[in-house]
C-alpha cells in the first residue's frame, strides 16, 4: 500500500454558475483501522477560497498550518486578501520546494476569482504532491476514492449549475464514490462558495 | 535574532555618571510630543483612540477609505486577529515594530495553533526593545505602544510598553502628548464595571479635551474597538474607517459643526 | 505488547497505559509509569521504540514546563497537542525520527472542557472522544464505539475502560498484565486504582 493511502480520505471540487463547491469525507484511518470520524480535510483560506488536502494526514495538518501562515503574511504585507490564482501558485511553489522529499498530499482548491469588471469567476485547481498544477473547467478529484470520483463526476456533472443543484451534484458524487472505497467515508462535509456567502453542510452517508 | 548582526561597538546607550540612560529618556521625550493614543478597558471589550498628526487637504487618504484593515495606517494597527496596537512616537520606528509584532504573532499561531496571548505579544516586543537599550551602536526604538487584546486566559486586556522595554497592564491609560491631562481625566471618570458603549463615550470625551483642535473629525482621529463575537466567541477587532468615525462623533455629539448647515437651519 | 487507552467523559479524560517495559520477548520491568503529567491539567501516555519514548517524553515534558514557568500559565491542551504534533512531524523528516505514539488528554481550564488527542509517530493528530494505541486498539475501539458515553460520569467511564482492558486481556495473546490509570479534570491530574 502506498503512503498516500495510509490515512485514507477523498476530496472533490466542482465549478458551477457563479459558484464553486468543494467536499470531502471525514474519515481518518491508520491503514485499515479507523481512528477518527471527524477529521476535516478542507480548510478556509479566505472568504472565497477553500483548500482541500488529501493524502498523509500529518502532512495535511502541517500544510494547513503552513498555508495559513503564508496567507496571513501575504494579507499583512499586501493589505488585501489573496486571489485563488495567486494562491494556487503559492501551493505549487510550496510543494515544489520539497521536490526531493515531498509532502505526501494532493491538494484541491476551489474559489471565486475576482474579474477586472468586479464580478466573480469560478476557479478550481488541483495539484500533484510536488506541485504540478492542474486547472479544470468542470471538476477536480483527489484521494483514495479518486478513481471512483472521476467516474461518478463524469456522469453527474453538467455545466452552469446553480448553488443548490451544484450541492446536490457534488454530494451525490462524493457519497456514491466513497461507498465503494474502504478508506474513505464516515460522513462528508460540503462547502458551496457563492459571491455573497459560503454554505456549509455536513452529510451522513453509510456510517460504516 | 536581530541582535546577532550588531557587534558591540559604539557607546550609544551607556549609563551617565548619575546612573541614567539618557538615550532612553530622550526617546521618552520624543514620544511625549507625539499624537495622543488612549486606551480604555471595559468589561466586554477594549477601546483605542488616537490623534493623527499628519493631516492636510493634499494628503492622499484614498487607501484609508476602503483598503487596509481600516484606519489610515498612521497610529492604529491590527497586530493580530485578537490584538489591536496603538503607537506613539517615531512613525518609521513604529512601522518596523508593527511588522515585527505581526510576524511574531503569526509565528506563535504556526507553533501553537492558537492566537498569541496578549501579554506574550507585548513581551515579545519588549524583549526586542530592551535589546536596543543595552547593545551598542544603535539607538532605541522611539515608540510607546498600547496593546488592546483578548485571549482566553485573561479575557480583555490593555497593555502599555515604552522604549526601555518595560510593559504594564492598565484599565485605562494614555500615551503621547498631554498624556498627564488625559490620565487624570480617565482616573476621575473610570468605573470598574464600564461597558464598551460607555468606554467609547469616555474615550471620545477625553480625546476632545486633550487634543489641540477644538473640534473632532475623522481627519484628526483614529478609532478602534475590540470585542468578542457573541455567536462564535472569537475576538472581533474593528478599526473604524473615516466615515464610521464621523458617524460615531455625530452619535456622541462631538462632531464638527457644519456652519453652513447651521446658518440654513436658523 | 504495549497498549494504551483513553476516553473522555462529561468533564474529565481518563488515560490508561500498561506498565511493562519489554526488551524483545523479555519483560524487564512491570511497574513502569508511561503516563507523564505535562502540566497541572495535561496528561500524555507514550508508547513505541523504547529509547525514543523516554527521550521524547522528557523533551516534551521539559519544554511544556518551561512555557509554564515563562508565562505563568500553561499551554492549553489544544495548543500543547499542536506543538507536540509538530515536534513529531518535524522529527519524522529528520535524520533520526522518534518512533513514539501518544495519547494526550487535558482539561482546558479556560473553557472548562475535556480534550483528548490521538497522535502517532508520523505526527498525525486527531481530536477524538476515545482512542487507543497498540494491539489493544483492535479490541478496544469496537467496545468503545458501542459503550462510550461522552456525557458519562467518571464511574461510567471507568466501567467502559474496564471492559476494554478485560477484553484485551481475554483475547490478546500478548496482553499486558498491569495498567496505570490516570484522570484529568478541573481539579488537576491524579492516579486511580481500577
Amino acid at each position: 500500500m502506498s503512503i498516500m493511502d495510509h490515512n485514507g480520505g477523498s476530496v472533490v471540487a466542482m465549478a458551477g454558475k457563479d459558484c464553486v463547491a468543494i467536499a470531502s469525507d471525514l474519515r481518518l484511518g491508520a491503514g485499515a483501522m479507523t481512528v477518527a470520524m471527524n477529521f476535516e480535510k478542507i480548510f478556509p483560506v479566505t472568504d472565497r477560497i477553500y483548500l482541500g488536502l488529501t493524502g498523509l494526514a500529518t502532512d495535511i495538518t502541517t500544510l494547513r498550518d503552513r498555508f495559513r501562515y503564508l496567507v496571513n503574511m501575504f494579507t499583512i504585507k499586501e493589505s488585501r486578501s489573496i486571489e485563488p490564482s495567486t494562491f494556487a501558485h503559492l501551493v505549487s511553489s510550496t510543494l515544489y520546494s520539497r521536490r526531493f522529499g515531498p509532502y505526501f498530499t494532493e491538494p484541491v482548491l476551489a474559489g471565486l476569482e475576482r474579474t477586472p469588471s468586479g464580478g466573480f469567476k469560478p476557479y478550481i485547481a488541483g495539484a500533484d504532491l510536488i506541485g504540478c498544477l492542474n486547472f479544470a473547467e468542470d471538476f477536480i478529484v483527489a484521494g483514495t476514492a479518486s478513481d471512483k470520483l472521476f467516474g461518478v463526476a463524469e456522469g453527474l456533472w453538467e455545466p452552469d449549475l446553480g448553488p443548490e443543484d451544484l450541492f446536490e451534484t457534488i454530494s451525490q458524487t462524493l457519497l456514491n464514490s466513497v461507498d465503494r472505497d474502504a478508506y474513505s467515508g464516515w460522513g462528508a462535509i460540503v462547502y458551496i462558495i457563492t459571491p455573497e456567502k459560503v454554505i456549509t453542510r455536513t452529510l451522513k452517508g453509510r456510517m460504516d | 535574532m536581530v541582535l546577532t548582526f550588531c557587534p558591540p561597538k559604539g557607546r550609544t546607550t551607556i549609563f551617565s555618571p548619575e546612573g541614567r540612560l539618557y538615550q532612553i529618556e530622550y526617546a521618552m521625550e520624543a514620544i511625549s510630543h507625539a499624537g495622543t493614543v488612549l486606551g480604555v478597558l471595559a468589561t466586554d471589550g477594549v477601546v483605542l483612540a488616537a490623534e493623527k498628526k499628519v493631516t492636510g487637504k493634499l494628503l492622499d487618504l484614498s487607501e484609508a477609505k476602503e483598503g487596509r484593515y481600516g484606519g489610515s495606517g498612521e497610529k492604529i494597527f491590527l497586530l493580530n486577529s485578537n490584538v489591536i496596537g496603538g503607537v506613539a512616537g517615531i512613525t518609521a520606528d513604529a512601522n518596523s515594530l508593527v511588522n515585527y509584532a505581526r510576524s511574531a504573532a503569526q509565528q506563535h499561531l504556526l507553533r501553537y495553533n492558537e492566537d498569541i496571548p496578549v501579554e506574550l505579544l507585548a513581551q515579545r516586543l519588549c524583549d526586542l526593545k530592551q535589546g536596543y537599550t543595552q547593545f551598542g551602536g544603535l539607538r532605541p526604538f522611539g515608540v510607546s505602544l498600547l496593546y488592546a487584546g483578548y485571549d482566553p486566559h485573561y479575557q480583555f486586556q490593555l497593555y502599555h510598553s515604552d522604549p526601555s522595554g518595560n510593559y504594564s497592564g492598565w484599565k485605562a491609560t494614555c500615551i503621547g502628548a498631554n498624556n498627564g491631562t488625559a490620565q487624570s481625566l480617565l482616573k476621575q471618570e473610570y468605573k470598574d464595571d464600564i461597558t464598551v458603549e460607555e468606554a467609547i463615550g469616555l474615550v471620545m470625551r477625553t480625546m476632545s479635551k486633550t487634543m489641540d483642535s477644538t473640534t473632532l473629525g475623522s481627519e484628526k482621529l483614529e478609532f478602534a474597538v475590540l470585542t468578542v463575537d457573541p455567536v462564535t466567541k472569537e475576538p472581533r477587532a474593528k478599526i473604524y474607517r473615516p466615515a464610521e468615525i464621523d458617524a460615531l462623533l455625530v452619535k456622541h455629539d462631538l462632531a464638527k459643526k457644519d456652519e453652513d448647515a447651521e446658518m440654513k437651519a436658523t | 505488547m504495549e497498549c494504551s487507552f483513553a476516553l473522555t467523559g462529561k468533564d474529565y479524560v481518563i488515560i490508561a497505559a500498561d506498565t511493562t517495559a519489554a526488551r524483545s520477548i523479555v519483560k524487564m520491568k512491570v511497574d513502569e509509569d508511561k503516563i507523564k503529567t505535562l502540566s497541572p491539567h495535561l496528561l500524555m501516555a507514550y508508547s513505541g521504540e523504547s529509547g525514543d519514548t523516554i527521550q521524547f517524553a522528557e523533551f516534551i515534558e521539559r519544554n511544556i514546563r518551561l512555557y509554564h514557568i515563562r508565562n505563568l500559565y500553561p499551554l492549553r491542551p489544544q495548543s500543547a497537542a499542536s506543538w507536540i504534533r509538530r515536534s513529531l512531524a518535524e522529527s519524522l523528516r529528520s535524520r533520526s525520527p522518534y518512533t513514539v505514539n501518544l495519547l494526550i488528554g487535558g482539561f482546558d481550564t479556560a473553557d472548562e472542557s475535556p480534550h483528548l488527542y490521538w497522535v502517532d509517530y508520523l505526527g498525525t493528530m486527531a481530536s477524538v472522544p476515545f482512542a487507543a494505541h497498540g494491539y489493544g486498539s483492535y479490541f478496544a475501539l469496537g467496545l468503545l464505539d458501542r459503550y462510550h458515553n461522552p456525557d458519562g460520569s467518571l464511574e461510567e467511564g471507568l466501567d467502559v475502560l474496564r471492559r476494554a482492558i478485560n477484553e484485551t486481556a481475554q483475547r490478546l495473546v500478548v496482553a499486558p498484565g498491569n495498567y496505570i490509570v490516570k484522570v484529568v479534570d478541573k481539579d488537576g491530574t491524579r492516579e486511580i486504582k481500577l
